[in-house]
């Protein structure tokens, strides 16, 4: 549980990002049991009142849930776990769109280079 | 929680605090921030009752500070003040008999925590491994607050890391901490509030986390903001 936070961004947000990044890409699965808010406090070397306040935050969006006397569980709830993935999507082709639209170049043309370069990366991974 | 309000202390003629008010909450690590010679440390002494001060008032859970309130507070300098040749096991022992809120229990946790040998002498340890028998004997009372004066100064990166693990483990779990530094880097994403003390005044007093979701700034750009203007 190695993370590099940034010193701008509020650390509770980054460790709900963080927990959003495992969900999507299936490292944490659907009613996993997720560390203690005092584990992940010292996994994570941040204040525990932080981590405290990621839970709940967590907690709010439905990511988790926690049942009495239980370890916190990530939800199974498939609608929210679509959000997830569809959130850190449209978050990325944001960003990625902000950085080109300064280029200028036609939608086509750069369709045409992001399928080229997005199946020339799925031969290197293969 | 501890109040510092309206705070004044002269040293002879020389006024080094001018008026310092803060307060930090239990189950919090508050962070005293400002250059050598600020007033940090005479701060700290105030708290502790170790210095008279001139004016201003000094409460502990709305308390001004006596022997009942002595027992729930503990100072750990930023110097040992155990004799060189006592080995850890007797600078241990010699705690046990002077407070009786001291916890054997969590002194031997803490032993394990920092990796330290009971049976080293004192005067033998490296400046990180002293730095670590420091804070472990003020650690291992049973006390609501711990002021810790400069833990991070002049220690090797690695130890430095090891301390920082105590201020996110149970160790340090619903007591109120304050600490003094002037080394921030490390530690921002340790702590929960910050007390920038600049010419013997609080320049400003915030939450850390606050500050990153309000103003999109880290501890630092908000130092740089106050202390280059």
């Amino acid at each position: 549980m190695n993370v590099n936070f940034n010193n701008r961004d509020p650390v509770y947000l980054q460790i709900v990002r963080y927990f959003k990044e495992k969900i999507a890409v299936g490292e944490l699965m659907p009613g996993e049991e997720i560390p203690s808010r005092r584990e992940l406090a010292n996994r994570m070397k941040v204040n525990p009142n932080t981590a405290q306040r990621a839970y709940k935050e967590m907690e709010e969006q439905g990511l988790i849930y926690t049942e009495k006397n239980h370890p916190s569980k990530i939800t199974t709830d498939r609608k929210t776990l679509g959000k997830v993935r569809d959130e850190l999507l449209v978050e990325a082709v944001d960003m990625f769109v902000t950085s080109v639209r300064s280029i200028n170049v036609p939608v086509e043309e750069l369709l045409d280079l992001v399928r080229v370069k997005y199946t020339a990366n799925d031969d290197k991974e293969a | 929680m501890i109040e510092v309000k309206a705070v004044e202390k002269k040293f002879g003629r020389k006024k080094i605090l001018k008026g310092v008010s803060f307060t930090a909450n239990k189950g919090e690590i508050t962070c005293l921030i400002g250059i050598n010679g600020v007033g940090k440390t005479t701060i700290l002494n105030a708290i502790m009752a170790l210095t008279p001060i001139n004016k201003g008032q000094i409460l502990i859970d709305g308390k001004q500070i006596d022997k009942n309130t002595f027992e729930k507070i503990t100072f750990i300098p930023d110097a040992i003040t155990m004799l060189p040749h006592m080995t850890i096991a007797e600078a241990m022992e010699f705690m046990n008999d002077f407070y009786t809120c001291w916890n054997q229990k969590r002194a031997t946790e803490l032993l394990g925590f920092f990796r330290l040998n009971p049976s080293d002498r004192i005067a033998s340890l490296s400046k990180g491994n002293t730095a670590k028998v420091n804070l472990l004997l003020g650690l291992a009372l049973d006390v609501d607050y711990v002021l810790m004066d400069e833990p991070f100064s002049g220690i090797d990166m690695f130890s430095r890391e090891e301390i920082a693990n105590v201020f996110t483990s149970h160790l340090i779990e619903n007591r109120g901490v304050i600490i003094t530094t002037h080394e921030i880097g490390d530690i921002e994403h340790l702590i929960d509030k910050v007390v920038l003390l600049d010419d013997g005044m609080v320049t400003k007093e915030f939450s850390a986390e606050e500050v990153r979701e309000n103003e999109g700034k880290s501890v630092i750009d908000v130092m740089r903001e106050v202390y280059q203007r």
